[in-house]
């Protein structure tokens, strides 16, 4: 019996077309409770629900208000704390995710196992565990509340080692002979890791930053017990929790929705400044595969 | 520009594998060295241990005058090149070159003067500006070696440089890389599997296996005076063949005789006079090596050899300029599985090869080799150990070879007959006897002197080279022993004597003086213990004891301490031992003490006995760690 003969380009078509349609159906799927977002920041008329999707009048008061009518919420204030924070937690975390996972990749130390399965175990207890006892030590040294900005750095970057796991899998990649080479070229440890390591880690320093300036970012938990109820402290996180009161839901909904969208700026912003790195192959041709 | 010296290198990870084990040799400058062996055996790790990528377990690396042990890689001034290039693939050829130099802050015209010149000498000008991963493997291997020139290291380093490159370019860069040896005449170590590589690059070999070197010779010594069963296989394509047989001294002939055949060749005994006698019982196995192109079926050369065996063809190899026939000494043997019998012959053009057909081989009885069938050691090496002579004990003289010496009081025995050893080293120029020089060889710095009694060749290695003819020598009658059926009669003075001990550490307090002050202060103190006594430990002996086996164990390692007879004297203080007797040699004497279970010779003019004390020259200790047999110091 002779087949029916389909050409090998037909089929891949074929598949295209299915594997496309699913993808669009998915990526709608996510999309729109963001563009509905976006509507609702646009609508004039007040009100926290409307029984319609398409708002009946557009503005962009929302936007200003949140900037310019501070009386009640502090939007610019809340946005200021958090930017600082994670900006400070970025750097530090960053540095310190990498330099840990350069050491437990390269170097060869007694103790090096138990402590990098140790780190990992500690790392799955979830933080809110230790929550409370943190906040009392922080305020035993005074560091909440108006020095809440310290202590949230702190509580934030104390655990970052505990990252390095990705980070070291990517250092582990790099050949050891390169930095070998470097040794006997003259360079010192920590020469190698600048000169050598880090330019070819760029994915993954990428990554760490990303994760890094995410975390303080979107934390609601911690931030709101250091703030401690006054809002002069908040993050966006808990200030934008905090204007979703029953009191005031119906006046500020949309303003709300008007300070999500502004709250997402700065991580698609930073990534879609960051992510011209990922490039891959970016040790192609340093050593014999 | 340096020589190397290695002493007693070991190599031990921390789960007890021994990957180099007492490596020895000194590199003169300018030399080519390769490390060659199979995978595993060790030649990288010693090059890594030079190169300061990997610790050094014991031993003593120096270059030029200079003891790097401790050393940082960047700190020893070598250069390395790695198999698979390692270059950084973020810089571009110029900066790859350039990364050395610029670490060590050189002036900016300097760099650019030495690493244009480095790619001209490479040929690789072109691609300065372009990134590793735009280049194939042999110019990628080119930037590499020219990361290597520029720093005008001390020292070149290569770990199978050519390994990844196809068999073309690999020779191309085999002749390039031994043209930039002659070029920067700079000390080149490399380390390959290959041995075509090792043979036409090197100017000394380093056949290494299992973590143990073979053999440390030039080419053409390596492939015709192989030192034992895996040199002679390894060195030279096709394989050298071996046949297990027998050895059978009649008169003046020794009868080959090949296992698992009927063939047997005559050999004039002259030929085999370094070979040990108990090798010639027709007894004992021992394995017989030739070289291809020393076999050969030209029927002129049949017709004249008085060594012919028969061999049955199966097939051949056509190479071109060389036709490799098989064939096999045992009439039942198919010739195409690799066995004791089984035969390559150099065919030299003759190329009628039928199978099954029964052929006449003629063997070159110059180029034969022996090895012994359990060590694998050559049994006939270029310097041997000893002189086998027969020899009667009669009366207190012993006679050999038609001379007559009195034996000394220590060498007292029965009379019987028997056979006379005396070590090549135990001759030396004196007034004993007047011999007959014949010869005077010169191996790998060693004085091989040949010569002659009543009619029969002797070796002696001597210090200084002897001219032919009659020369005075003398005999270490201390050396000698002798064997009579089966029994050493006369046992040869050791030259290595044995104690047992410890490192010691103790706190002590001591009175220090500082700034007028007299404070008392706390010092640890390490002392060798030997047997029952304990001596100051110099520094760096202990240093080297602690950074060998670790401070954790040092204290509970067990060590062996060995000296040799003339690094012992008496003493008020020292090892308790008890002298039991003297040994005699006529112009030397010792007194033999028992310390613990050895025995050991002290030299002594004087005769000591009863209870006495024993001190050794501490600075001609070597010390080596039982358990795992590492010799440290």
């Amino acid at each position: 019996m002779a087949k029916k003969f389909r050409s090998k380009k037909a089929v891949e078509r074929g598949t295209n077309v299915v594997v496309y349609v699913v993808l669009t159906i998915i990526s709608i799927v996510w999309l729109f409770p963001f563009f509905y977002l976006i509507l609702q920041s646009l609508r004039a008329e007040p009100g926290a629900v409307t029984p319609y999707f398409w708002p009946k009048q557009w503005t962009f008061d929302n936007y200003i208000k949140l900037f310019t009518d501070t009386s009640t919420y502090n939007f610019p204030r809340w946005y200021g704390t958090t930017i600082l924070i994670a900006l400070v937690v970025t750097v530090i975390q960053t540095f310190i995710v990498l330099i840990t996972s350069y050491a437990l990749s390269r170097l060869r130390f007694k103790m090096r196992k138990p402590l990098m399965n140790l780190m990992l175990i500690l790392g799955m207890f979830p933080g809110f565990m230790s929550m409370t006892a943190i906040y009392f030590l922080l305020k035993l040294i005074g560091l909440t509340q108006e020095m809440g900005i310290v202590g949230l750095i702190l509580v934030y970057t104390a655990s970052s080692c505990m990252g390095y796991y990705i980070c070291k899998g990517f250092f582990d990649t790099i050949p050891k002979s390169l930095d070998e080479a470097a040794r006997i070229d003259g360079a010192s440890r920590h020469t190698v890791f600048i000169k050598i390591i880090l330019p070819l880690s760029k994915p993954i320093i990428i990554y760490t930053i990303l994760t890094a300036f995410m975390a303080p970012w979107g934390d609601y938990m911690f931030a709101s017990l250091m703030a401690f109820g006054d809002q002069k402290y908040f993050n966006v996180a808990v200030g934008l929790k905090y204007m979703l009161q029953r009191e005031t839901i119906y006046q500020y909904f949309t303003r709300f929705c008007a300070a999500s969208v502004i709250v997402s700026i700065p991580i698609t912003a930073l990534f879609f400044w960051l992510q011209k790195y990922y490039v891959e192959g970016v040790t192609g041709g340093s050593v014999k595969g | 520009m340096a020589g190397l010296s290695l002493k007693h290198i070991y190599k031990v990870y921390p789960n007890g594998t021994k990957a180099v084990n007492d490596f020895n040799m000194e590199i003169k400058d300018k030399e080519f060295i390769v490390f060659v062996g199979p995978s595993g055996c060790g030649k990288s790790t010693t090059l890594r241990m030079i190169a300061g990528l990997e610790d050094i377990s014991a031993g003593e690396l120096m270059i030029g005058d200079l003891v790097v042990n401790d050393m940082e890689p960047k700190d020893r001034d070598i250069a390395m090149v790695f198999q698979n290039y390692a270059l950084y693939p973020h810089m571009t050829v110029f900066e790859n070159i350039a990364f050395g130099l610029r670490i060590r802050k050189l002036p900016k015209e300097e760099i650019n003067r030495r690493v244009t010149e480095a790619a001209e000498i490479l040929g690789i000008t072109e691609y300065l500006g372009k990134k590793p991963k735009e280049m194939s493997g042999g110019q990628r291997q080119r930037v590499s070696l020219g990361r290597a020139i520029v720093r005008e290291p001390k020292v070149m380093l290569l770990d199978e440089p050519l390994s990844n490159l196809d068999a073309k370019l690999r020779t191309q860069m085999r002749s390039e890389i031994s043209k930039l040896h002659a070029k920067l005449g700079t000390t080149f170590i490399y380390v390959t599997h290959d041995q075509v590589e090792a043979m036409t690059m090197g100017t000394r070999i380093v056949v290494m296996k299992n973590g143990f070197v073979q053999q440390i010779d030039t080419p053409k010594n390596l492939y015709n005076y192989p030192g034992n069963k895996f040199v002679a296989g390894f060195i030279g394509t096709p394989q050298m063949n071996f046949f297990e047989g027998t050895l059978l001294k009649k008169g003046e002939n020794v009868e080959i005789k090949f296992e698992y055949t009927d063939s047997a060749i005559t050999v004039p005994y002259s030929k085999l006079y370094k070979i040990r006698p108990s090798y010639l019982n027709g007894e004992k196995k021992v394995y017989i090596g030739l070289r291809c192109e020393a076999i050969s079926l030209d029927p002129k050369a049949v017709k004249t050899s008085k060594a012919v065996i028969k061999v049955r063809l199966s097939h051949k190899e056509e190479l071109g300029n060389q036709t490799l026939v098989y064939g096999d000494i045992n009439m039942d043997g198919d010739g195409y599985t690799e066995s004791s019998t089984r035969i390559i012959i150099d065919a030299k053009g003759e190329t009628d090869v039928e199978a099954g057909k029964v052929v006449e081989a003629a063997l070159d009885l110059d180029k034969i080799h022996f090895f012994d069938k359990e060590n694998e050691d050559c049994i006939l090496p270029r310097i041997p150990e000893y002189n086998y002579i027969d020899c009667e004990v009669k009366d207190g003289n012993l006679l050999f070879l038609g001379s007559e010496i009195k034996l000394p009081a220590a060498m007292q025995c029965e009379n019987c007959k028997g056979e006379l050893l005396i070590p090549t080293d135990a001759v030396t120029l004196g007034n004993d006897a007047e011999v007959d020089v014949v010869d005077c060889e010169n191996i790998n710095g060693t004085n091989l002197v040949s010569f002659e009694i009543a009619g029969r060749r002797m070796y002696a290695v001597c210090d200084k080279e002897v001219k032919k003819g009659k020369t005075k020598l003398a005999f270490d009658l201390k050396k000698f022993s002798i064997i009579s059926e089966g029994n050493t009669v006369v046992e040869s003075m050791p030259q290595v004597m044995t104690f047992n001990g410890k490192l010691l550490k103790e706190k002590i307090t001591e009175e220090v003086t500082e700034n007028g002050k007299t404070k008392k202060k706390k010092v640890v103190k390490f002392s060798l213990g030997i047997e029952d006594a304990k001596f100051d430990a110099p520094e760096d002996i202990s240093q080297k004891l602690i950074s060998a086996i670790g401070v954790k164990h040092v204290f509970d390692e067990a060590l062996r301490y060995d000296c040799g007879p003339y690094d012992l004297k008496f003493a008020d203080e020292g090892i308790s031992a008890e002298a039991v007797g003297l040994a005699d040699y006529g112009k030397e004497k010792f007194v033999i003490c028992k310390v613990g279970e050895h025995t050991v010779y002290v030299s002594s003019e004087t005769p000591v006995t009863g209870a006495c004390h024993i001190v050794p020259d501490i600075g001609k200790l070597s010390i080596v760690q039982c358990k795992m047999d590492i010799r440290i110091v």
